[in-house]
């Protein structure tokens, strides 16, 4: 028999609905008894992230990669013979390694620049319920974080602090599509607002109609006046294809991150800009092509046909 | 009755919460994942009255809305799963050739998975949330679908059971 409803489940489905709108009144008004909540569930969850984190992290991106398998066809041909000991302990040998180069990188980059920085671990990639581009960290207001404080890795810029919570910290990855960010142009010291696509691709957008920028220029972050939101000098991408200016405003292009958002394990929130702006000092050196070996042949003549005497 | 009812079904869903939040934000899954507690939510309301579906839409979309990475405001996940539960509680409920068949379960939760979507998307822009790009959405949006279609038949069983479990009056009515 159909469900014809009655009075009483409008009355509630209407009063579910009052209920919902009333919550997104409050919370776009700005009431703190809302972001009270959102703290005390991630209070809530931060012991269960932490222990996910270090039973998941060797495997976390194996479903990633599933969607690459005909690439790595080859290497899981050849991990198939490894025993499972083995395997294990490479993969846990691999997080580490990754980490501790993460980490090498990362004080490389804040010793150049001198950035005060404070290391973290991923603990949580974001939900893949919403559409928003985030992780959590694993440290927060215990070691002095607060909101707008820049994220780095040891490649550049990884985002923002969103929101601090007593022993974490959610940061919005430069990737997210409400992500904007102030850049200068390495060398030419051009001008622009870069803007987050929801992928690793970012579109920059010059301020002044006069300049222009080409494939390949280097962009750095502008920084903010007390080093908040972004502290100046750390390196955001690399720009990979440069629009035509004939019948725009200004001049965009589309902007590469040098950090690889989707993988980050180790990153580190600056908690005190340098006193003197790095400039260009953190530039990412160009790779340096390997000399290919040649092997010349030369055609040489055979030996001449010694003459056999005839008798 | 009533209140043991409510009390497990809490519990319950905390604990898909939990499991979400902490298990599945782990791995990075390809073509945008899915949410474990939107898929048993709705599972969960297919199997109720469009009363108990819409409560269940209220709950579970106030915990999706009370996840630290929710980026929309409080409330944008929970008004949306009330009407989607409720239409899911409410289809399942008036055709009686769909009772019994876990098959059409799977794809009315699975079209209730991407219709939730594509509400919280559009919900967003009249909120003004910034939402991305077209195809990144797109690709997301159908990525989840897909997974749904693969974990739904998983998930149906176990959420059949412990609801069975809690509301067993209401099969013998």
């Amino acid at each position: 028999m159909r469900y014809g409803g009655n009075n009483r489940s409008r009355l509630l489905l209407v009063t579910l609905i009052v209920t919902s709108l009333f919550f997104i009144t409050l919370n776009l008004r700005g009431v703190q008894v809302m972001t009270g909540v959102r703290n005390g569930t991630q209070g809530i969850l931060a012991p269960f992230q932490r222990a996910a984190s270090t039973a998941f992290s060797p495997v976390g991106n194996f479903f990633a990669d599933i969607s690459h398998l005909g690439r790595t066809k080859a290497q899981l041909k050849s991990l198939e013979n490894q025993n499972a000991i083995l395997r294990t302990q490479l993969l846990n040998r691999k997080n580490v390694d990754s980490e501790i180069k993460q980490l090498k990188s990362i004080l490389n980059l804040a010793g150049i620049a001198g950035y005060k920085i404070v290391n973290a671990k991923v603990i949580s990639q974001g939900s893949s319920s919403g559409f928003t581009q985030t992780v959590t960290i694993d440290i927060g207001r215990n070691m002095h974080l607060t909101r707008d404080m820049t994220v780095i890795c040891g490649q550049g810029l990884v985002g923002v602090v969103k929101a601090v919570y007593p022993t974490t910290a959610l940061v919005m990855l430069a990737s997210d599509p409400a992500f904007r960010i102030g850049v200068r142009v390495a060398g030419s010291q051009e001008i622009g607002i870069l803007a987050g696509q929801g992928t690793d691709q970012a579109v920059l957008q010059l301020l002044d109609s006069q300049s222009s920028v080409q494939s390949g220029d280097v962009l750095l972050a502008l920084g903010s006046q007390g080093g908040k939101p972004f502290v100046p000098g750390v390196p955001v991408g690399e720009v990979t294809f440069a629009s035509d200016l004939a019948g725009g405003v200004s001049q965009t292009a589309e902007v590469k991150y040098y950090s690889h958002l989707n993988a980050l394990s180790v990153v580190a929130v600056v908690l005190q800009p340098p006193a003197s702006d790095p400039r260009d000092a953190l530039i990412p050196p160009k790779p340096i092509p390997k000399p290919i070996p040649t092997v010349t042949i030369f055609a040489s003549p055979p030996a001449s046909p010694t003459p056999t005497p005839t008798k | 009755m009533y209140t043991r009812r409510v009390a497990y079904s809490t519990i319950t869903f905390l604990a898909v919460f939990i499991i979400q939040e902490s298990l599945f934000t782990q791995i990075r899954f390809p073509w945008g994942g899915f949410s474990l507690l939107l898929i048993f939510a709705l599972c969960w309301a297919a199997l109720s009255t469009p009363e108990i579906g819409a409560i269940t839409g209220f709950g579970a979309g106030l915990l999706l809305d009370l996840a630290p990475s929710s980026g929309g405001p409080v409330g944008q996940w929970t008004l949306v799963l009330i009407l989607v539960s409720f239409g899911v509680a409410f289809l399942r409920y008036g055709d009686e050739s769909l009772r019994g068949n876990p098959l059409s379960v799977v794809l009315i939760v699975t079209v209730g998975v991407i219709v939730t979507l594509i509400g919280y998307l559009l919900l967003g822009a009249l909120l003004g949330v910034e939402l991305g790009t077209t195809s990144e959405l797109l690709k997301s949006i159908l990525g989840n679908g897909l997974w749904t279609l693969v974990v739904a038949p998983f998930v149906l069983p176990i959420a059949s059971r412990i609801h069975r479990g809690i509301f067993e009056t209401r099969e013998s009515q």
